[in-house]
């Protein structure tokens, strides 16, 4: 019997569950794909009950469970912080503390009772590792690097914000932290709020509108609100951050130094905003290289891993690794919250005396991220038949060949295959796939499929052999988690056109690949590597032979607001709502003008929340 | 009456003991600290 240990992470964003089995991966998935709301933060009992399924077992069977951050450890700082914000702090006081006090506090308990309440079996002990251990053991176990220095940064779990570890074969030491409330997520959040958008999810969209503005407040920033010491450490200057005592993230000083009061969610976006993303990213890049720095001279490695929230920043990623400071960086593709609960499962499997299968194949231990579940065909043809809607089913060269000929033809191909991807990003299994040479198909994707407008473009996807063909890149990027600039002769020449400013620069074409170039030339690329995915290799492999282009544009399968599909069922709904061309479910062809009208009662779209 | 308890809490109970820690040490460690060459906490 296999040793299994089954991590968990919740309460507070991205709920997710992780089964580990002799110190691999298993499964893993985020309760959102389940419960269908995003980034839902509730006990993961779908996801829990779908890792037990995919390995045949009962809680019986699982060794430990373990809890993804330490609840007494983050009390106390909860505590703490509200003695420090005395007497302003009221407010929010009255509304966390109950909380904290009947189960918060002890939430390795609640997880026990939630998952007895399961009825899977009895539930093994259920013990805690340290957010920032979760995320470290996340960067580092599964990672190809038999030894590496290890970065985590992320907004806070319990007090640590940014940790230092050096990791050796099946053994993490921690060297170095910077604790709450000094925090470079929390920075970055505090300018995405005043920014207008979402903490803890649109951070993405701030550092999509950083090549917009030019970096005139990175001064203001380094003066004013972060004190930043030559190895990357920092404090920020709590005078002008209202976290402490609110439950905003900024507040009247902030709107002083950056000449008035925050964005409204619905406001436009000016001038001012694009330089604020611009900046706050500036100081963002040069912490977190200043940061590898560090890692660099302290643990002597030459390899660096990265997770915690801030490592979802592609761009710095990008940075980083065009800087050379190592030869190589990997990061966790869960590098959020969710990543946490994989992490935690690995770093007691670990303790427990499991072993890194996958080092010295030369590959990661995350088997591409497909963590999740699988739909076989006779699932997806029962649900077709079921529903009455018409299909082929082409031989499998068949399939490639017809949907690349879509693609060509400028269709909008819905690609749902295998495995659900485990973490934020849509890597060839559950994605929206285009012709990325095609000018109008970051607009036609986005308006038509997605429902919004948007000022980012879409990510490309390439063949790891092909990459550096058409990118500034150095290594590989399999998880979409690095930034680089499109190759200089895949650029197009000549001057800027005039009277384009604002978001209407994204309109301009660049490059051969204008539906994922960005306003300054640079993309975010996944590299497809054969023995990751070999069905979405050999697609692209095929539209490259078809059309010498060896890269498709990327994007997940669902529209603005909505998780990504999950099901089929899910999947089909997504395809009739929406102009996607054609679905390729599994085995399956559904072609858009062979559908039947498609029904339901009330208005979708005022069931998905805005994003 | 759940609410007059935690106004007492804070009020009577949190706020003398926050503003007595932060004349002792402020707990967050909030300020800068120009000659020093880190911040980093060793572990
Ligand atoms: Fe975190």
């Amino acid at each position: 019997m296999p040793d299994l240990v089954l991590g968990i992470s919740c309460y507070y964003h991205d709920s997710a569950a992780a089964l580990v089995e002799d110190g691999a991966p298993r499964a893993a998935a985020q309760e959102e794909r389940f419960s269908r709301r995003r980034h839902d933060p509730s006990f993961p009992a779908q996801a829990v009950q779908y890792c037990l399924q995919e390995s045949g077992a009962k809680l019986d069977d699982v060794s430990a469970v373990v809890y993804y951050e330490d609840p007494g450890l983050k009390f106390g700082r909860v505590l703490t912080t509200f003695a420090a914000a005395v007497p302003y702090g009221f407010a929010p006081f009255r509304e966390a503390l109950p909380d904290w006090l009947a189960w918060k506090r002890r939430a390795n308990d609640t997880v026990r009772d939630e998952l007895a309440g399961l009825g899977l079996g009895q539930v093994p002990p259920v013990v805690c590792r340290r957010h920032h251990a979760s995320h470290a053991a996340s960067a580092f176990f599964p990672s190809p690097y038999e030894s590496a220095a290890v970065l985590c940064i992320d907004g806070v779990g319990e007090w640590a914000t940014t940790t230092l570890w050096h990791g050796r074969r099946s053994n993490l030491r921690q060297l170095a932290e910077i604790r709450f409330p000094h925090s470079l997520g929390l920075l970055y959040s505090a300018f995405t709020y005043f920014c207008g958008f979402k903490v803890d999810s649109g951070e993405y969209k701030l550092m999509g509108l950083a090549p917009y503005g030019r970096p005139r407040f990175a001064e203001v920033i380094r003066r004013k609100l972060i004190h930043i010491k030559p190895d990357g450490s920092f404090r920020l200057n709590m005078r002008y951050f209202a976290y402490l005592h609110d439950h905003v993230m900024t507040g009247r000083r902030f709107e002083t130094l950056f000449g008035g009061p925050r964005r409204s969610p619905e406001g436009p976006l000016t001038e001012r905003e694009f330089d604020l993303a611009a900046s706050v990213q500036q100081v963002t890049e040069e912490i977190v290289i200043r940061l590898a720095r560090t890692a660099r001279s302290l643990t002597g490695e030459r390899r660096l891993c990265l997770a915690g929230g801030v490592a979802l920043n592609c761009v710095a990623n990008g940075k980083l690794a065009d800087r050379k400071i190592f030869d190589e960086i990997w990061v966790q593709p869960a590098a959020g919250d969710a990543g946490g609960a994989l992490g935690a499962a690995l770093s007691v499997a670990m303790e427990r005396g499991a072993s890194r299968a996958h080092l010295g194949t030369g590959r990661d231990g995350m088997a591409g991220a497909l963590l999740g579940p699988a739909y076989n065909d006779a699932a997806i043809r029962a649900y077709l038949d079921e529903h009455g809607l018409p299909y082929s089913r082409p031989e499998p060269d068949a399939l490639i060949r017809e949907a690349v000929a879509a693609l060509d033809g400028g269709k909008v191909v819905g690609w749902f295959q295998g495995r659900m991807e485990f973490g934020p990003r849509a890597l060839g299994n559950r994605s929206i796939l285009g012709d990325p040479r095609d000018s109008a198909m970051q607009s036609t994707m986005n308006l038509k499929i997605k429902f919004r407008e948007s000022f980012r473009p879409f990510a490309p996807s390439v063949l790891a052999p092909d990459a550096r063909d058409y990118f500034r890149l150095n290594q590989d990027s399999p998880y979409m988690l690095l930034v680089a600039d499109i190759a200089p002769d895949k650029r197009l020449a000549g001057p800027q056109p005039e009277g384009i400013s604002g978001l209407d620069l994204l309109k301009v074409q660049r490059s051969l690949l204008p539906a994922v170039t960005h306003v300054d030339g640079s993309a975010r690329i996944q590299t497809v590597a054969e023995e990751d995915n070999p069905l979405y290799y050999r697609l692209l492999a095929a539209f490259k032979e078809r059309t010498g282009c060896p890269v498709l544009v990327n994007t997940s399968f669902n529209v603005r607001g909505e998780p990504i599909v999950n099901t089929p069922a899910e999947a089909v709904t997504c395809f009739m709502r929406t102009d996607i061309d054609m679905l390729v479910l599994g085995g399956f062809i559904l072609r858009k003008e062979e559908q039947p009208a498609w029904r339901e009662g009330g208005d979708w779209r005022s069931d998905i929340p805005l994003d | 009456m759940r609410r007059a308890a935690l106004f007492l809490l804070y009020y009577l109970v949190l706020t003398p003991v926050g503003l007595l820690c932060r004349t002792v040490r402020d707990p967050l460690h909030r300020g800068v600290r120009p000659r020093a060459s880190s911040y980093l906490v060793r572990r």
